[in-house]
């Protein structure tokens, strides 16, 4: 596929156990490309390694086997063409907010006053406008993953990984910023991989899905969702076709949670 | 946080004039710095009671007479070599251990490796009864000021040193990683994320160590020396002096308030970040 930017090769990931001399395997030949400007869902039962494979992607852990491929060079070491945004927000406390989405811009580099102007506008990007002098304990958790969302696209990396960054709101804060989010990533047309294991999620803002079995994890199925943008995220069911999308890819993950709800 | 909740909520319905308000809430900070007084001044006016009724005058002296002893000090200036030589080795010595301890304990923080071969024996001189090795260091450093210096940096870089160690290693994985996946090289990840993320750890440690820089050079003194407040409260002790004895503690006591007032005012400088000024809003 040409217009692919990251591609997971082939991956395979074991731990060690403690006080086992057999590795556990977590991924199992995984392989999947993630399309240029499209957002891709991983999705799967927890424990399954789905944070792994970020953690690959941006360079932080190597497989054991197989790779990662960024634009055809094979990650090794830290990538910095990319940007992480983690479960919890991890802004970094001893910095304000405006001081947080500016560090990225300043270890790279960039000159003061076009970090002030960006910091600025991705300050107003996610509406977090009069609160840059604020410390990440003055602010809501709503405000802190504002934040955080923002001092990734400051920097405008090339592939944005997500680890279920919406997993710890509440309801109403998640649909708003899954909104916001949808927003965001098409005015500036990211590409990014998010992952999670809410079915609805994936399917309201991604592309693509791609399920994963329980550990060892094994691809289950790779699902195209071709529903119309912008889609509604606060009354998802209204739109019939995305009945049809729920059910196929409810189809494929439905095996894994009968799995996991059979006695032991 | 919570004070100015409280303060919101005790302001009566009537809104008063701002300056009514004002003067309202500095009296109550002086009402409380009164109440932190109040146990102070009534140990000292039990002392000058129960001096020469209770016990001997000759054992305890009294406040009365120590304030005497040190206006006789001062104005004779006879105290002043003692504190410039003691003053000059509480600086250096909290300095030089302060100093050390950060980098030794930032260094063996951050490298696994040196930590490895270092830990154990750290640990093993950390158990040494540092004052045992007061009459070492003054055959070591001589007899004047640097033997003291030794002594009080030994004991402060320990402190300071176990701080910053447990401070580095506690440093949060993920935060690292995201620096570095933000563009961060290994200096950048000091000055952004280990220090700050260390500082807490490394107020701490610096205000532990005020007071055992004081043991250090109060104990060096002791042992051996022509000058310092050490030698000060030695000789009057040794000379039935309770009066001088007090009076120099006095002046140590007054060392430490003000080391501490000035580590306090540290503290607040590097630790904004953790003590919140406002509420946290509660909109998303």
């Amino acid at each position: 596929m040409r217009d692919s930017v990251l591609a997971f090769d082939d991956i395979r990931q074991d731990f060690p156990v403690p006080g086992r001399s057999t590795a556990m395997r977590v991924l199992d030949g995984i392989s999947f490309e993630v399309r240029a400007g499209k957002f891709t869902a991983v999705i799967g039962p927890s424990g399954c390694g789905k944070s792994t494979l970020l953690q690959m992607a941006a360079g932080l852990l190597a497989p054991t086997a197989g790779a990662v491929r960024h634009r055809g060079r094979k990650v090794e070491g830290v990538n910095r063409e990319v940007g992480f945004v983690p479960q919890q927000a991890q802004l970094f406390p001893w910095k304000t907010l405006a001081e947080n989405i500016e560090l990225p811009l300043l270890l790279r580099g960039v000159a003061a006053d076009e970090r002030r102007e960006r910091v600025a506008q991705a300050i107003r990007s996610v509406a977090l406008d009069g609160f840059g002098n604020h410390y990440p304990n003055q602010l809501s958790g709503g405000m802190q993953k504002r934040g955080s969302i923002a001092r990734t696209l400051v920097y405008r990396p090339d592939v944005i990984l997500m680890d279920e960054p919406f997993g710890a709101l509440d309801a109403q804060t998640r649909m708003v910023m899954q909104s916001d989010l949808q927003t965001l990533s098409a005015e500036v047309g990211a590409t990014v991989v998010f992952v999670t294991h809410d079915i609805t999620e994936a399917i309201l803002l991604a592309d693509d899905v791609v399920v994963l079995s329980q550990r060892p994890s094994r691809m289950l199925a790779h699902i195209p969702i071709d529903l119309p943008r912008p889609r509604d995220m606060f009354e998802p069911f209204r739109n019939p076709r995305f009945d049809a999308a729920y059910e196929t890819v409810w189809a494929a993950f439905s095996a894994q949670v009968a799995g996991a709800r059979r006695p032991h | 946080m919570n004070e100015i909740v409280e303060r919101a909520l005790d302001r009566p319905a009537g809104k008063p004039a701002p300056e009514r308000a004002a003067l309202r809430a500095r009296l109550a900070v002086w009402g409380q710095r009164l109440l932190v007084l109040a146990p102070g001044i009534a140990l000292i006016a039990f002392w000058q009671w129960a001096s020469g009724r209770i016990i001997k005058e000759l054992y305890v002296s009294k406040p009365t007479a120590v304030v005497e002893r040190l206006y006789e000090l001062f104005a004779s200036g006879e105290i002043y070599p003692h504190l410039w030589i003691t003053g000059q080795e509480l600086v250096f010595g909290y300095l030089i251990g302060v100093g050390a301890g950060i980098v030794g304990g930032y260094a063996l923080g951050r490298s696994p490796r040196l930590s490895a071969i270092f830990e154990p024996y750290v640990m093993a001189f950390y158990g040494i009864p540092k004052i045992a090795l007061a009459p070492l260091f003054i055959i070591w450093f001589g007899i004047g000021m640097w033997s003291k210096v030794a002594l009080a940096a030994i004991m402060v870089f320990f402190l300071v040193f176990y701080n910053v160690y447990s401070g580095v290693k506690s440093v949060d994985r993920e935060l690292v990683n995201l620096a570095k996946v933000m563009g961060a090289n290994e200096r950048q990840l000091t000055t952004h994320v280990y220090l700050p993320a260390a500082s807490p750890y490394v107020v701490l440690g610096m205000r532990m160590a005020i007071p055992y820089s004081v043991i250090g050079v109060i104990v060096g003194e002791f042992t051996s020396s022509m000058q310092g407040l050490g030698l000060f409260i030695h000789e009057a002790s040794a000379t039935y002096d309770p009066a001088g004895v007090f009076a120099g503690i006095t002046i140590l006591l007054a060392f430490v308030i003000t080391a501490n007032f000035l580590a306090g005012r540290l503290e607040r400088r590097l630790l904004r970040w953790r003590t919140p000024m406002g509420a946290a809003p509660t909109d998303i």
